[in-house]
C-alpha cells in the first residue's frame, strides 16, 4: 500500500469523492501567483541591508578599478579589459551572496510546508524566488556598470590609449554587450545559488556548499580543463567548446569573443559564442530545475 | 476507527497509515475518520506522534503504508496548517504576511484584516513580524491557516506560548470554525480545554491511536470522570519521562 496516497492540487492528501460545492475564491493564475512571489522577494531585497552594502561595495571596487586602470580616460574597451578579471570573482561572490538562502530561510522558518498548502506548485515557487532575487542582483550589478559607463562618457578622451592600432572601435556598445554578458553570468551563479539553497538543511550547510560552489566555477572546471587538455582528454579542436562546460570560461570567451576581438578585428578565436550560451543555458535551467526537485521533495 | 456521529459528515479519512523516518516507525495502522464541522483533539504525551499524525493529515507528509483520503468539496484551499512553531519572513508587518498569503488564494486585503480580527492582532497590522512575542507569532499563523476558507484547518498546538486567556480565544476560534462547517484538527496538552471545546478526542501514544470517541463517551467507556483521568488511564507514559520511539520500551 506504499505510496497510495497520491499528491493532490495543494497537499499530499487523495481527493477520493468530491462533491461540486461553491468555491468561496477562486485560485488566482498562474502569472498573478508568480508577481505575488516576485514581489515578496523584490520587498525582502529592497530590505535587506547587506545587499545595499554589496551593492556599495561592487560599485567601490568597480570605480575604483577603472579609476586605477585610467579607464575614464582610455575608454569603453580598456575598462572592459580591465574589468573581466576581477568581476569573473566579484559577480560569483555576489550573485551567490543574493541566493545562497533565499529558498532555505523559508524551509528553516517552516514556510515551505505552510506554502504547501496553497495552491502553488514548486515550480512557481522557485521561478519566483529566482526572479525576485535576479531582479535585485541585475540592480545591483547594473548599477556600478552604468555608473562607469557614464563616467567614460562624460570624461573619456577621443583616442584609445591601450588598443591604440584599434582607434576608432571603441564602442559603448561593446560595453554594452560586456554589460549584459556578466548580468548573463550572474543569471546563471544565481541558479546554481538558489539550487543549493534548496537541497541543503542548514546554514552552514549552505555556507559551506556555496563555498565548495564557488571554487568548482572560479577554479575548479578551470583546472579541470586545463588537465584535459594536458592529458589529451580534450583535443585542440574541442577546446573551444569543452570551455562552454564552464560558466566562467563561457563567459570569459563571450566577452572576449563579441567585445576586444571584435574591436580587433582579427586574431584567433577564444571561444564559441554558441557553445558558451548552450553551457550557460544548461547551468542556469539545470540549476532551476534541482532548485524545483528540491522544493518539491 | 473514529467513531464520528452519525449527523456530521466525515471529510478526511486516514486507513492504516503507517509512517517511518528511517527504521524508527512513528505511526503505526493509525485508522482516523475527521469529521467536518468538528473538532478533533489529538492528545498525547510528548513524542508520541502528535505532529507527524497532523503532517500527514495534512499532506506534507507522504504515509509510508496506508491511505490519507480527503472527501471535501472543491476549494481552492484544501487544507489549513498551523505548525508547531510558526515563523513568518523577518522585514514584512503582519498585514503585509497575512496579504501575500490571502493574494495565492485570490483574496484581498480586507479578507486578511478579517482574519487578524478573528484572532485579535487588529491593533498589530503594521508591526513587523520579528517583533511579535511568541504568542503573537502563533496567532498570525492561525490567521494564515484560515486564509481561502479551507474545509479542513490542522493547528499544531494552536494554544501554545499564549497566555490563559488567549488559549481559550484560540480554541474559541476552533470551535466558531466548526460550527462553520470546518473540521478543525489540533493537538493539545491542555486537557481541560480540550475537553471543553473537541468534539472528538484522539488519545495517541507510541504512533498508535489508544482511544478516540467524543469526551463524554472516552469517559463512560474508561469509567472515569475527567479527560485527564482518561488520559492518565489511557496512557502508559510516566510523568517525567519522555518515551523515545523506536528506543523506550
Amino acid at each position: 500500500m506504499a505510496g497510495e496516497s497520491t499528491s493532490s492540487e495543494s497537499a499530499g492528501v487523495d481527493t477520493a469523492e468530491r462533491t461540486d460545492g461553491a468555491m468561496a475564491h477562486e485560485r488566482p493564475n498562474a502569472s498573478r501567483t508568480f508577481r505575488t512571489i516576485v514581489g515578496r522577494e523584490l520587498r525582502t531585497v529592497a530590505r535587506t541591508r547587506t545587499v545595499f552594502l554589496l551593492g556599495l561595495a561592487l560599485t567601490a571596487i568597480v570605480l575604483g578599478i577603472t579609476w586605477v586602470g585610467g579607464g575614464y580616460q582610455a575608454g569603453y574597451l580598456p575598462t572592459t579589459v580591465d574589468l573581466l578579471t576581477p568581476l569573473e570573482l566579484l559577480v560569483p561572490i555576489v550573485a551567490v551572496a543574493f541566493g545562497y538562502r533565499a529558498i532555505l530561510d523559508d524551509e528553516r522558518r517552516g514556510e515551505l510546508d505552510v506554502l504547501a498548502t496553497y495552491p502553488v506548485s514548486p515550480r512557481e515557487i522557485v521561478l519566483g524566488v529566482y526572479a525576485g532575487r535576479a531582479i535585485g542582483l541585475a540592480v545591483a550589478i547594473a548599477i556600478p556598470l552604468a555608473v562607469v559607463a557614464a563616467a567614460i562618457a562624460l570624461t573619456g578622451d577621443t583616442t584609445v590609449g591601450v588598443y591604440a592600432t584599434h582607434e576608432g572601435a571603441d564602442s559603448p556598445i561593446l560595453f554594452g554587450r560586456f554589460v549584459v554578458l556578466t548580468l548573463l553570468f550572474a543569471l546563471v551563479v544565481l541558479a546554481v545559488a538558489i539550487a543549493i539553497s534548496s537541497v541543503v538543511s542548514g546554514a552552514r550547510g549552505a555556507l559551506a556548499l556555496s563555498v565548495v560552489a564557488l571554487v568548482v566555477l572560479l577554479v575548479g572546471l578551470d583546472l579541470a580543463l586545463v588537465y584535459g587538455l594536458a592529458e589529451g582528454l580534450i583535443g585542440d579542436a574541442d577546446l573551444l567548446n569543452a570551455l562552454a562546460v564552464s560558466p566562467l570560461s563561457a563567459y570569459r570567451g563571450l566577452v572576449l569573443e563579441t567585445t576586444v576581438v571584435v574591436a580587433g578585428g582579427t586574431g584567433p578565436q577564444v571561444a564559441s559564442p554558441i557553445a558558451s550560451l548552450i553551457g550557460l543555458a544548461v547551468w542556469g535551467l539545470g540549476s532551476l530545475a534541482v532548485a524545483v526537485w528540491g522544493v518539491g521533495r | 476507527m473514529s467513531e464520528h456521529s452519525p449527523t456530521r459528515t466525515p471529510i478526511l479519512e486516514a486507513t492504516r497509515v503507517d509512517r517511518d523516518f528511517g527504521t524508527v516507525s512513528v505511526l503505526e495502522e493509525v485508522s482516523l475518520t475527521i469529521d467536518s464541522d468538528a473538532v478533533t483533539a489529538l492528545i498525547g504525551p510528548n513524542g508520541s506522534g502528535k505532529t507527524t499524525l497532523l503532517r500527514v493529515l495534512a499532506g506534507l507528509l507522504e504515509p509510508t503504508d496506508g491511505t490519507v483520503e480527503f472527501h471535501g468539496a472543491g476549494s481552492v484551499r484544501q487544507i489549513g496548517y498551523l505548525p508547531q512553531q510558526p515563523a513568518f519572513r523577518p522585514g514584512f508587518t503582519v498585514l503585509e504576511t497575512l496579504r501575500f498569503y490571502s493574494s495565492l488564494v485570490g483574496e484581498t486585503e480586507a479578507d486578511a484584516l478579517d482574519r487578524l480580527r478573528l484572532v485579535g492582532l487588529e491593533d498589530a497590522t503594521e508591526r513587523p513580524v520579528e517583533a511579535l512575542s511568541g504568542g503573537m507569532t502563533r496567532l498570525v499563523g492561525i490567521a494564515q491557516a484560515t486564509i481561502g476558507d479551507p474545509p479542513v484547518v490542522v493547528l499544531d498546538e494552536p494554544g501554545s506560548g499564549l497566555d490563559p486567556g488567549m488559549r481559550r480565544h484560540v480554541f474559541e476560534v476552533a470551535t466558531e470554525l466548526a460550527a462553520d462547517g470546518t473540521a478543525v484538527i489540533l493537538s493539545s496538552h491542555d486537557l481541560e480545554l480540550v475537553e471543553r471545546t473537541a468534539d472528538d478526542v484522539v488519545v495517541i501514544e507510541d504512533g498508535q491511536v489508544l482511544e478516540t470517541g467524543e469526551p463524554a463517551m472516552l469517559r463512560d467507556r474508561l469509567s472515569v470522570d475527567s479527560l485527564r483521568d482518561v488520559y492518565e488511564v489511557a496512557t502508559a507514559g510516566e510523568a517525567g519521562t519522555v518515551r523515545v520511539q523506536g528506543v523506550s520500551p
